[in-house]
């Protein structure tokens, strides 16, 4: 009787997030009015309601999750002090000549730039006021200039090191040691954030590669819709504006690959090169920098806010025993493994239409994540389908995040179908990347093992 | 009734510059967390030297900017929405939606973290607790303080934006009950 209380929970929750009141405080207010009404009618238990404090102060004090606000700000660092626009010009001018050689540097400054804020919204935004003017001037079919944009956009989230993955991995590495602890294993090797950033980096190139190659095909057979750029002037200074991002990015992973600093030690020197590059740039003036600290303020609380919602939403859950219901179902379920991954891959693509990969990150991994890992899949290769999987659900209309915000900055002579049509051939390559990962989990695994043995 | 929506509508805007004013002060906490992180790996390359205490530094500035600006996030409408229908709606469809929200959800919230938190609070108050580790900083019940304060501050926060939201209200409700 008591076992579709947990389901009403969740139920309830969607259709208030509908409103549009903030995520953070719908997601623990209505859990809170499900807890009072259950300690009224005797079916909540009032103690677990004691946990909050203990769950959010540990919460806001871990150390893993200190990143968070360490990369943000080197994103915006990045970001607003234009290290970007220069880079994608100069690489614009650079591949200018190649067959679809203007959309190829749209791709190539979209992986580099993964190292960016990782809100999906942000970087799709940056990428459209830079790079979609120029891609219609030059003579783009506004199908295929808006698909690459939207497609690379997502990259961020995917490409370590992406904030996104250091939220995954802090919530998957307590699903793994539940999982452990449940089957009676106390020494279990713990899944760090360094893992799944090593796991990210194989699949990650290979949808970067194959966004090239369908440009590139599309630069050779249909060369209407992506005309080469016969004026494209010098390029001087073009290693001058791709090399720093580049040593950006294997300073970070390096120093957490080489062990000599933790993630978060990575971020934060990560933050002070990008500071200091910006600075040599003579891009740094005080208000700039005022500008990057509020940012980074603003995307902080915002995240960790949600943590607190959704910390609060699921002790409520779990409360109402929904941990037990959900491990029953999965149990029951005819196909084991494959099909509770397949269905837990299905909801989290469709949510992925209505919540941000945080959201979804804090409030479903947590659950569904210990009954998936007890089933025997492994935890990384788990992260990274997850990360994919929402990549992919962000670019799908009609409801995918990536589409309103670049709906947002597109000029209006671009029609929204057009947009539509444009991701169509990037959702395909996703869905053959989510495949061949699926059929060849080593393409994961293979490079943290490598690392780990190494 | 024109002077109360006046009143209404001032208070809010006080209230926010000062949830404002506090949050873009502590925004410089950021800095200091990549400085202190960014030092604290550069020493430890160049001397092995390790310091807890600087690495707690760390934690409390960040724990601190959380708890304390969370709010200042709400003024400037940082906070994530889920708005496929919330942006099409009219401003005072919009103003309804917030005040139910503000008054069903985030005050709550809000009284829940400080009633919650009241013991634990006291509880480490009661001991003067200190770091877990030697060497560190002892003054990790100052931190645990600041779930109050955040608690506080939503509520408050909860409370001042009604009064906007009331104010954006009630011109249409005279309008409609002069009628």
């Amino acid at each position: 009787m008591m076992e579709w209380i947990p389901f009403l929970l969740f139920a309830c929750v969607c259709a208030a997030l509908m409103l549009g009141y903030p995520v953070a405080f719908t997601l623990a207010g209505v859990s809170l009015w499900f807890a009072g009404i259950g300690i009224i009618t005797g079916h909540f238990d009032p103690s677990q309601l004691f946990y909050i404090s203990e769950r959010l102060f540990g919460v806001y004090t871990k150390e893993t999750l200190i990143a968070v606000p360490l990369f943000v700000l080197m994103g915006v660092m990045l970001e607003r002090t234009k290290l970007a626009e220069e880079l994608l010009d100069n690489m614009a001018k650079a591949c200018g000549r190649l067959p679809a050689g203007l959309g190829l540097s749209v791709v190539v400054v979209g992986a580099l730039l993964a190292a960016s804020t990782g809100i999906v919204g942000a970087t799709v935004v940056t990428m459209g006021l830079m790079s979609l003017p120029t891609m219609l001037r030059r003579g783009y079919c506004p199908a295929l200039a808006t698909g690459t944009i939207c497609a690379t956009g997502t990259l961020g989230q995917i490409i370590p090191p992406s904030i996104a993955l250091v939220l995954l991995g802090d919530i998957l590495s307590n699903a793994y040691q539940q999982a452990q602890l449940a089957q009676g294993i106390f020494n279990a090797a713990p899944v760090s954030v360094g893992d799944l950033f090593m796991g990210a980096v194989v699949p990650g190139l290979l949808l970067v590669s194959l966004y090239i190659v369908y440009l590139l095909a599309i630069g050779v057979f249909k060369p209407k819709l992506a005309p080469k750029v016969e004026d494209c002037g010098k390029t001087q200074g073009l290693w001058l504006s791709v090399l720093p991002p580049v040593l950006l990015i294997v300073l970070v992973l390096g120093s957490i690959i080489s062990g000599a600093a933790t993630p978060t030690e990575a971020a934060g020197v990560g933050a002070l090169a990008a500071t200091l590059l910006a600075l040599f740039k003579k891009q740094l003036t005080f208000a700039i920098a005022r500008d990057v600290v509020r940012s980074t303020t603003k995307i902080t609380c915002m995240v960790f806010t949600i943590l607190l919602g959704a910390s609060i939403f699921s002790l409520v859950f779990i409360g109402y025993g929904g941990k037990e219901v959900i491990e029953s179902f999965f149990a029951q379920l005819p196909g084991g493994a494959f099909s509770a991954m397949l269905i837990v891959m299905l909801v989290i693509f469709l949510l992925g239409f209505i919540l941000d990969f945080i959201e979804i990150t804090f409030v479903v991994v947590p659950l569904v994540g210990p009954a998936l890992l007890m089933m025997g899949l492994d935890p990384i290769w788990l992260g990274v389908m997850i990360a994919l999987n929402l990549q992919t659900s962000f670019l799908t209309p009609p409801f995918g995040f990536a589409l309103f915000y670049l709906r947002g900055v597109a000029p209006k002579e671009v029609a929204t179908s057009a947009i539509y049509r444009g991701v169509v051939p990037f959702i395909a390559i996703q869905l053959l990347v989510l495949v061949l990962l699926a059929l060849k989990p080593e393409l994961v695994t293979w490079l943290p093992s490598l690392l780990s043995h190494g | 009734m024109q002077s109360l929506v006046k009143l209404y509508s001032a208070t809010a805007s006080y209230a926010a510059s000062a949830h404002r004013t506090l949050g873009q002060s502590l925004a410089w906490l950021c800095a200091l967390m990549v400085l202190l992180t960014a030092g604290i790996v550069i020493v430890r390359a160049l001397s092995g030297v390790n310091s807890i205490a600087a690495q707690e530094l760390v934690t409390y500035f960040h724990a601190t900017l959380i708890m304390l600006a969370c709010t200042y996030t709400l003024t400037e409408h940082g906070h994530v929405r889920v708005d496929i229908f919330y942006r099409r709606f009219s401003a005072r469809a919009k103003a309804w939606v917030d005040l139910a929200g503000n008054l069903l959800f985030l005050l709550p919230l809000g009284i829940t973290i400080c009633a919650i938190s009241w013991d634990f609070v006291m509880a480490s108050w009661g001991l003067k607790e200190g770091s877990a580790d030697a060497g560190g900083l002892a003054a990790v019940y100052w931190l645990k303080t600041l779930l109050l304060l955040n608690g506080a501050m939503l509520a408050l926060y909860a409370l001042s934006d009604s009064l906007q939201q009331l104010a954006t209200l009630t011109p249409h409700m005279a309008a409609s009950g002069e009628n």
